[in-house]
């Protein structure tokens, strides 16, 4: 060692120089014998727009079916002419023991290499979700390739039905099906819920999973046999499938969705039908605004109280009968109607989980938790009895606040002559 | 060979000089010899050595004309001795505008060799070189390779002489300096080195001076092989010496405290020391405004980093990291690219040297011919060759905005510099993704990080920061906020003088025009410091008068405008005053002045007037009428 | 080394040795200790790192020429100088191999899966010896680029990832106890001792030095705002319990956030501006540990001594990182006790002596007087 520093003390010697000239080409020489390790040309993709789970046709085997996008098609010919065929996905299916082995299956089917990168959706059908999802989770968050904001939906249909079906006005099917819920929130009939939400749910000691629903409905009308009416399937939003842990444990219809939405994410605009003040056989459809829900937990005497407010502003979209804005009566008619109406359909919708799922989709669990944190450590390890026998209070309040457009109602002006 | 030469001197006998020279210089067509006898009677024989095509006939006709002609004065003069020839020579006979005496024969053999002339005259042991050069050059025009919208348009030529005069217009400051030296063994090249004296930065132009001289080489042919033998990184892509043919922008590297250097024989100027960021900087970042200079610079910073890394960033994505291309654009180059048989890196590589191949040919061809060749080069191959399925149309577009941004970069041997380190990093990430440009960039930075050029960081003011030079860096600041030289440049650091932000005439402060006695003045100041610290006491003073001046006018138009509100009509004297020293109103104030009066007489008219409009007011007014009427009938 | 760097260079140093493992490695496992809380942890670390770099100038200052291997040198001879010089050596090894399992685990999972790992080994190697090849300054200038890339990447972060923000997940502060938040600290003291060891190598070059602290702490100050916006953000969006199933949490929340609808994984933006940083941070402490190689062996440069303590680190981090469950065991225990003795340790022990041996101190003080 001393020998070797007493050589090396002579920094700036040519030999000294060549020496490091030499380790350093032989280092850099080191980099391309990996050799494009890793690269795999974007040609070389088969790139899956949606995905569906079901179960397989022996026990405990599931059926992995995957929407390829063909791109050649999707965005036609943007070179030389390539091979279009005219259909936009390609779609196949193959069967194994676990996800990983189905879809390692699908390898033997697909000339190209299955990319998850740009999946758009995760359909899984109702029967296996009753068996738990807990290794579909799994599987999807370990790997590297999938984004997290990939949106998961359970069906009660096949779901490589689901998947293979032409839907929507975009090109590639699995795009139009993310699309669905990009504007759900305005129907008001389907929740969010994406990857990173399932497993936050999934890992939470509190709350429990909700996954939107999709089926498959007879929507569309064939453009060459108009005569049929709506004869082809289309996809559309239904609800959502409450969990417990990893299983299915019950549905939530189109109706019962405003309840659960306005717990969970923030509740956008939405229409509610309610019985015109002046003519109790007509309906009135309004508009609900700027909707805000708090909820806030009390305890006393070891009991545990949610009281949950929902504010919204009222404007009358549709009036069957004649409605005048500042008419004070049916003002307070219409706004008591909405009230009702409205706490009948969270009610309803808090009763179901509660007592018939017992499961808590509604988070509330964290709510008490930021409230009384003490107190939490001693529900914390069997929430979800504690939770079915909590009392949930809901209030509404509204206010009408407009007719939109108009300000008189929307009368036939010869009435009026006659009464005069 | 040349040695002996050295030592050799002329003598007094002409054959042996002529000898002498012919020996040397032999047999050439273009060497000329004009033999002359001055004064007749004494017979003194002189011989004239030139080359033909390097000085100019008219001078060597003059100094034949004088040598043949006015050699009959001395025939009134008699006595003619050795010594008295010269000065006669000197003083009565020779006519042009500057000459020497020489005595070795080496110098005289570089002066024919020159362009001057030598003149051996029998019995006079020195030679006269005269100054004769004149051949023909190309006239001042506008530089091809760096043009501007705004600025002026005269670029250097091939001649030493027109290039440090273009520069000498500019700047007439007398601590300009040239300094000259020849470099080459053969070729004898005129060097010249222009600096500021008391603004260059200390030991600046010495280190370059020692450099220059190091140079042992046979030839210089253009200021190019002084860059590469003087240069501070030899193995290094980047430049870090500035070529020009603009003499404004020599200029103003001057005044910055740059040393510049000028190679006879080639219009490109060297300026040293250089930052990297100067490479991306145009003059016409300059002479626009500042808001429009500061958005083109920074346009040039995208391009430069679009030139970059453009083409890498693609390759890298579509060979590796798929996932980040949104899933629409991803299809679209998918689809693109179906048919190509060639992997992406490959295909970007064909494409470059597609590119340049356009390039280098639209630069060699005939003119006619060149330009056909790049707008048919540029469109038609381009589709053709994706029509045929050898190149995906995405990637017809990176290598053409490539190809573009790196046009964009005004300094054309930057731009190259940037052409080439683009390679590494194509196919370092081509290879491995983004591991491999990743590396290849912190290498390259690392790399740029470390060179000096001539003793400056190459990346300042970027990197190592130096919050005073940012005002020139990432956008221009107007001219009245760059108030200091940048850290370069020793000396006089204060470039600009106080208060230069315009701004229009406030008719509400008394402002005095502060051109004449403020000590803001640069060349007053400058003044002052040579005079010494004596003057500033003077200074000081003066500004208290100053201020006691503006006080007392200040009072005086307070007074002047309310006296004018107490009575209408006009002191016209307050509008226009005459006698009223040091009070200079501005035109706005005039205007100002006049409107009040006018409301004055307005508001007087309306107080009169108010009392006939209103009902009451009209009766009175019929009732005055009577009166008046009655009171006149 | 007559090298001289400026006080905002040592800053930027400090804020690039803190930040690369400090938001994506560190923040897992303290979630894996006390969930919602690292936040707090987070700060906790931050307050014990000020008062240690406090203290590692105040010794420093004691003998401005040497570093802290001098200062032993000096105090208590040659041997254990040397000693000292070893236990500094062995502390960068270990840094090393944290650095570099950070520097794999973020660009190797995550987009190059199938590449082998001598290649990020011998990559960083390279980058290292050619950038120690210049010296610190060139090193010193790579973190001021790579500051702006640091902000660069917490502003893109914040865009993308704010909107799905819920605080609830924050509150209520303090759920695991304040003992085991601030007990759970100790991993992330383990980063700021890479930054405090570096100073105490490096504090002799720093220019100007009645500002020595003003810059040290101001840089941990810095570097404390800027960490910290990460763990709130990961508790927020992601949720403490998956922040805890990843074991680098910073790179899944990279991966979750949108911008737009049109960017949907803009993480190779921020991984790029990642890397400049992880990079410098790579190059100094291949400085440091060439520099305590130097000392140890006796040297006059610590040029010579880069190649050899670089096989050695490369080494070192090849053994360590391949395997995810050895890396995770040493980062999260044997590294813990082994950093922190070492960086508060040796500070704290020249500290004391140094009110003995006074006169040792001084008289080194006095030679440098004469000779400068």
């Amino acid at each position: 060692m001393e020998e070797k520093t007493k050589k090396r003390k002579k920094w700036g010697g040519v030999a000294m120089r060549k020496k490091a000239v030499l380790l350093s080409c032989i280092l850099i020489l080191l980099l391309p014998l990996a050799g494009c390790v890793g690269k795999k040309e974007i040609s070389d993709l088969a790139i899956v727009m949606a995905v569906g789970i079901d179960e397989g046709k022996e026990a405990g085997s599931v059926k992995v079916s995957v929407q390829v996008a063909r791109p050649a098609d999707a965005r036609g010919q943007t070179g030389a002419p390539a091979g279009q065929s005219g259909e936009a996905i390609w779609n196949v299916e193959a069967e194994g023991e676990s996800i990983f082995e189905a879809i390692r299956k699908l390898s033997s089917i697909s000339t190209r290499r299955i990319f998850w990168a740009h999946n758009f959706i995760i359909v899984i059908n109702e029967q296996v979700a009753k068996e738990g999802i807990g290794g579909i989770i799994d599987f999807f968050s370990r790997n590297q390739e999938l984004r997290m904001r990939t949106k998961v939906v359970i069906t009660p249909d096949s779901a490589s039905e689901i998947v293979s079906t032409a839907t929507g006005l975009e090109i590639i099917p699995g795009e139009a099906m993310d699309k669905l819920f990009r504007y759900s929130a305005i129907s008001s009939v389907s929740a969010q819920s994406d990857m990173m939400e399932l497993l936050a749910a999934y890992l939470s000691p509190s709350s429990e999973p909700l996954l939107a629903r999709v089926i498959l409905q007879k929507m569309k009308v064939d453009s060459e046999k108009a005569e049929a009416g709506a004869s082809l399937k289309q996809i559309e939003l239904a609800g959502a499938g409450v969990f417990k842990d990893d299983k299915l444990v019950g549905i939530l219809k189109p109706e019962e969705m405003r309840g659960v939405i306005a717990f969970r994410d923030k509740l956008d605009s939405g229409a509610l039908i309610a019985t015109c003040p002046s003519n109790p056989n007509k309906n009135t459809t309004v508009e609900l605004d700027a909707p805000s829900f708090r909820v806030e937990p009390t305890y006393h005497n070891q009991e545990i109280r949610f009281k949950a407010t929902l504010d919204v502003d009222v404007s009358v979209v549709e009036a069957g009968c004649s409605f005048a804005i500042n008419n004070k009566e049916q003002v307070k008619t219409l706004q008591n109607s909405v009230e009702d109406t409205l706490r009948k359909q969270i009610m309803t919708t808090v009763n179901k989980v509660q007592k018939d799922y017992q499961a808590d989709v509604f988070e509330l669990g964290k709510v008490f938790q930021n409230k009384y944190p003490y107190e939490w450590k001693k529900y914390k390890n069997n929430w979800s009895e504690i939770f079915s026998t909590t009392n949930i209070d809901v209030v509404v309040h509204s206010e009408v606040v407009s007719g939109e457009l108009l300000f008189k109602p929307t009368e036939s002006g010869k009435k009026e002559k006659s009464k005069e | 060979m040349t040695n002996n030469s050295k030592e050799k001197q002329f003598t007094n006998h002409l054959t042996e000089n002529v000898k002498m020279i012919v020996d040397i210089l032999q047999q050439s067509v273009d060497f000329v010899k004009r033999e002359m006898v001055f004064h007749e009677q004494k017979q003194i024989k002189t011989a004239l050595f030139y080359i033909d095509g390097l000085a100019s006939i008219q001078h060597v006709e003059k100094v034949i004309e004088a040598i043949m002609y006015e050699g009959n004065e001395l025939i009134i003069r008699n006595d003619i001795e050795e010594d008295s020839l010269l000065k006669l020579l000197d003083k009565h006979v020779l006519m042009n505008s500057s000459f020497a005496a020489i005595t070795e024969l080496d110098k005289g053999i570089n002066a024919i060799l020159s362009g001057d002339s030598i003149l051996i005259v029998d019995g006079c042991s020195k030679a006269f070189h005269i100054q004769t050069k004149g051949w023909d050059t190309r006239s001042v025009d506008e530089p091809q390779t760096e043009q501007v919208v705004r600025g002026p348009r005269d670029g250097f030529t091939e001649n030493i002489r027109t290039n440090t005069a273009l520069v000498r217009r500019r700047i007439r400051d007398p601590e300009l300096r040239i300094e000259a030296m020849n470099i080459g063994a053969r070729t004898k090249t005129d060097i010249n080195i222009a600096y500021i004296k008391d603004t260059v930065k200390k030991g600046l132009v010495e280190e370059v001076k020692k450099r220059l001289e190091r140079i042992d080489i046979d030839g210089i042919l253009e200021s190019g092989y002084i860059e590469e033998l003087i240069t501070d990184v030899p193995f290094s892509p980047f430049t870090t010496i500035m070529n020009t043919e603009r003499p404004d922008k020599v200029a103003s590297a001057l005044l910055e405290g740059r040393v510049a250097i000028f190679v006879d024989n080639t219009p490109f100027v060297l300026v040293v020391p250089t930052y990297f960021w100067q490479f991306l900087q145009a003059s016409d970042d300059y002479y626009m405004g500042y808001m429009a200079g500061s958005f083109f610079r920074m346009v040039r910073y995208a391009a430069f980093i679009i030139s970059l890394t453009l083409t890498s960033i693609y390759v890298m994505l579509v060979s590796f990291h798929q996932e980040m291309i949104p899933t629409p654009l991803a299809l679209t180059i998918a689809s693109g690219r179906e048919i190509v048989p060639f992997p992406v890196l490959l295909e970007a590589l064909l494409m470059e040297l597609t590119f340049e191949l356009m390039r280098e040919a639209g630069l060699r061809m005939p003119k006619p011919v060149g330009q056909a060749v790049s707008i048919v080069g540029s469109l038609v191959i381009g589709q053709a060759a994706v029509q045929a399925g050898i190149v995906s149309p995405f990637m017809v577009i990176i290598v053409a905005v490539t190809g573009i941004s790196s046009f964009v970069i005004p300094n054309y041997s930057a731009s190259y510099s940037i052409r080439l380190i683009r390679f590494p990093l194509l196919i370092a990430s081509g290879l491995l993704g983004l591991l491999g440009f990743s590396v290849m960039f912190a290498l390259l930075a690392i790399h740029a990080l470390s060179i000096r050029s001539f003793g400056e960081s190459y990346m300042a003011p970027a990197t190592p920061f130096q919050p005073t030079d940012q005002k020139d860096s990432l956008v221009r600041f107007p001219w009245w906020a760059m108030k200091k030289r940048p850290d370069l440049a020793d000396g006089d650091q204060q470039k600009l003088g106080e208060n230069q932000k315009p701004s229009p005439p406030d008719p509400l402060a008394k402002k005095q025009m502060k051109s004449k006695n403020e000590n803001s003045d640069i060349s007053s100041r400058k003044k002052e410091e040579e005079n010494g610290k004596g003057s500033s006491a003077a200074a000081n003073s003066q500004a208290k008068g100053k201020q006691q001046a503006e006080a007392i006018n200040k009072k005086e138009t307070a007074q002047t405008s309310s006296s004018f509100s107490n009575k209408d009509e006009g002191k016209l004297d307050t509008l226009f005053p005459v006698n009223q020293p040091e009070e200079q109103i501005s035109v706005i104030e005039e205007g100002v002045e006049k409107d009040n009066a006018a409301m004055e007489k307005q508001q007087l008219f309306l107080q009169k007037t108010r009392n006939i409009t209103s009902a009451s007011g009209v009766k009175r007014w019929k009732k005055k009428r009577k009166k008046g009427k009655n009171g006149e009938g | 080394m007559k090298v001289q760097i400026t006080n905002g260079m040592f800053m930027a140093l400090i804020i690039n040795m803190l930040y690369a493992k400090s938001i994506g490695l560190t923040q897992g496992v303290i979630a894996r200790e006390v969930g919602g809380d690292m936040w707090l942890s987070t700060i906790f670390a931050s307050m014990q790192g000020l008062v240690v770099m406090a203290l590692v100038v105040i010794v420093i200052k004691r003998m401005p020429e040497g570093d802290l291997i001098d200062q032993f040198h000096q105090i208590f001879g040659k041997w254990i100088g040397k000693g000292a010089a070893f236990l500094v050596f062995i502390f960068f090894i270990g840094a090393y191999g944290s650095i570099m399992a950070t520097f794999v685990y973020h660009l190797k999972d995550y987009f190059l899966p199938e590449a082998p790992l001598v290649l990020f080994i011998a990559g960083a190697f390279l980058i290292g010896a050619y950038a120690l090849f210049f010296g610190i300054e060139v090193v010193a200038r790579m973190a001021l680029i790579g500051i702006f890339s640091i902000i660069g990447l917490n502003i893109l972060l914040m865009i993308g990832s704010l909107g799905k923000f819920d605080i609830r997940e924050l509150l209520p502060t303090f759920q695991s106890g304040v003992v085991k938040t601030v007990w759970a600290s100790r991993h992330h003291n383990t980063d700021w001792a890479m930054a405090t060891m570096m100073a105490a190598i490096i504090l002799p070059i720093v220019k100007e030095k009645k500002t020595w602290i003003k810059s040290g702490t101001a840089g941990i100050c810095y570097s404390a705002i800027i960490i910290i916006m990460w763990p709130i953000l990961e508790t927020g969006v992601l949720s403490p319990e998956v922040a805890a199933q990843y074991i680098i949490s910073c790179m899944q929340m990279a991966r979750s956030a949108e911008i737009g609808l049109f960017i949907h994984r803009y993480e190779m933006i921020m991984i790029a501006l990642f890397a400049l940083s992880i990079l410098t941070q790579i190059m100094m402490t291949f400085l440091c540990s060439s520099i305590a190689m130097q000392k140890m062996l006796g040297l006059k440069d610590y040029r010579p001594a880069i190649i050899p303590s670089g096989l050695i680190l490369s080494g070192f981090s090849y053994w360590m990182v391949k395997n995810h469950h050895r890396a995770m065991h040493i980062i999260e225990g044997i590294w813990v006790p082994v950093s922190l003795g070492i960086a508060v340790g040796l500070p704290a022990l020249l500290l004391i002596s140094g009110f003995f041996f006074k006169k040792k101190l001084k008289m080194k003080k006095n030679n440098a007087n004469v000779q400068g």
